[in-house]
């Protein structure tokens, strides 16, 4: 049971979504690497799946990342991301912060090499006093192979809208986020209830650590 | 940059290690206690005619039940019942009571089997060449006992039109002809996507590929298709637009507003027994 659920999780995670990786972005010159522990649920449960990402801040208001989700690897899909985190309109007291946010997902079978790419963009609003950010975002993933879904249940855009609290202190990030599932359509998996929030979608909380450097 | 191209280039060579499919069949322990006292009185059996036997597919043992005389199978019409996601033919004991009442008592023989790992079948189900094989192992037994094509009805519950399927076009050493899809399944693709609302194919994450759409189109002989529109487990749409690719000599439809996966138990007994009789008598 504990492995069917697993699996099913690990569908569900693997690619509806990964939790938003920057938010504010970091210093010029500065690293930041971490894990990330993706918690969707599904039936009663959460079950943990895990990725990685690294990211450099280019410039102040600049920062570009890549991540790898481990849990799709062992499934037998590569999925990584890639994109940047820029800020558009700095905090000014406590009016907040907007960060822009734009990259892409690609996802490749290691069975048959079948290949999906999908660009995706996002904002998010953010508070920064000392070394604590609050932040919500919305975010959306472009499926330009909409038309590959089979008989024609495709759609263009899976959006997902997310809040999360993030502790920034010297060389060490912990993240926690909530998210909202693609709202926009009935998530299906057979034998399985994917709780929403408000009846849409799917809804997850995700984790993270990370260093900075 | 190079962190991520190096990152890319690692995971390409990672090869993958485990596959959704085994794990998201429901195959668990079976008491095979197949009795009277479990079944409601009209569904009674004579008991002599149970028979609990086992085959071998590939390296593994699948077991069997037939409800009838096996005497039976030379001559009379024999009903094959794939059955669903559930952990044994334990769960499914009441519906072989049903059919083996449909049309008065014993006059259809009735034979159903747990796939590999379901009950006391041993072994893993891991995809369509273990469902392929086990449907053979039993198959073969029941044309070694004289069944012939025209005296075959297969009915296949949910998990089952997975199996069903491949056979029906063109994979089965009995041919099909007469073939019942109670709330099959669709694409494994639809799986796939109905998770997560992308395009992704199901390749990502198993090889077991099924397309009843393109089954259905492939199969020429009789089908009858059972559906309720409010299936939260094989959705209404994709498993008509995938049934709806048949082809064949004779199609019916039994489509019920509002009702869900658990289709017998929702449009009552005698609703279900009487549409699957008319057809298998048509």
């Amino acid at each position: 049971m504990v492995r069917s659920i697993l699996s099913l999780t690990v569908i569900f995670l693997a690619s509806s979504c990964t939790p938003t990786k920057i938010i504010v972005p970091l210093e010029q010159g500065q690293w930041q690497v971490g894990l990330t522990q993706g918690r969707p649920q599904i039936n009663d449960g959460f079950l943990p799946v895990i990725g990685g990402y690294a990211a450099k801040g280019m410039t102040e208001t600049r920062t570009n990342y890549g991540g790898i989700q481990f849990s799709s690897l062992l499934l037998g899909a590569v999925q990584l991301e890639g994109g940047q985190v820029r800020t558009w309109i700095p905090q000014d007291g406590f009016k907040p912060g907007v960060s822009l946010s734009y990259g892409a997902q690609a996802f490749m079978s290691t069975r048959d090499y079948a290949f999906r790419f999908y660009p995706e963009t996002g904002i998010n609003a953010y508070w920064k006093k000392g070394p604590h950010i609050l932040n919500t975002s919305a975010n959306t993933w472009v499926d330009p192979t909409w038309f590959l879904a089979d008989f024609n249940r495709g759609q263009i855009i899976a959006p997902s809208l997310s809040a999360g609290y993030r502790l920034r202190y010297k060389w060490i990030e912990a993240q926690v986020e909530y998210k909202m599932l693609n709202p926009i359509r009935e998530l299906h998996i057979p034998q399985a209830y994917i709780p929403s929030t408000a009846g849409l979608g799917g809804r997850g909380v995700y984790y993270g650590i990370a260093i900075n450097f | 940059m190079r962190l991520f191209f190096a990152l890319f280039v690692s995971a390409l060579l990672l090869p993958s290690c485990a596959d959704v499919s085994a794990a998201m069949f429901a195959g668990g322990d079976g008491t095979y206690d197949f009795k009277n006292e479990w079944l409601d009185p009209e569904y009674h059996v004579d008991e002599s005619k149970i028979h609990l036997m086992n085959f071998s597919s590939d390296e593994d043992s699948i077991y069997a039940l037939y409800v009838g005389d096996i005497a039976q199978i030379a001559t009379d019409t024999i009903i094959l019942y794939l059955h669903g996601n559930a952990s044994s033919m334990d769960n499914f004991w009441e519906t072989a009571g049903l059919f083996a009442n449909l049309g008065g008592a014993h006059h259809f023989g009735f034979m159903m089997y747990d796939y590999r790992g379901f009950g006391w079948s041993t072994g893993r189900s891991t995809g369509a060449e273990s469902m392929a094989a086990d449907y053979d192992a039993v198959v073969a037994y029941l044309e070694s006992q004289g069944l012939t094509s025209d005296r075959l009805v297969v009915v296949a519950n949910s998990l089952g039109s997975l199996p069903a399927g491949p056979a029906a076009a063109g994979g089965s050493r009995i041919a099909i002809n007469k073939l019942v899809m109670e709330v099959p399944q669709s694409t494994s693709n639809v799986i796939m996507q109905n998770a997560t609302g992308l395009s992704l194919p199901s390749s990502m994450i198993t090889s077991y590929k099924f397309d009843l759409g393109k089954n259905m189109a492939d199969y020429t002989g009789e089908l009858l298709w059972m559906h309720g529109t409010a299936d939260d487990v094989a959705p209404f749409e994709t498993a008509k637009a995938a049934i709806r690719q048949h082809n064949g000599s004779y199609y019916q439809e039994a489509i019920y507003p509002d009702m869900g996966h658990g289709l017998r138990w929702d449009i009552g007994d005698e609703e279900w027994a009487g549409t699957i009789l008319d057809f298998i008598r048509r």
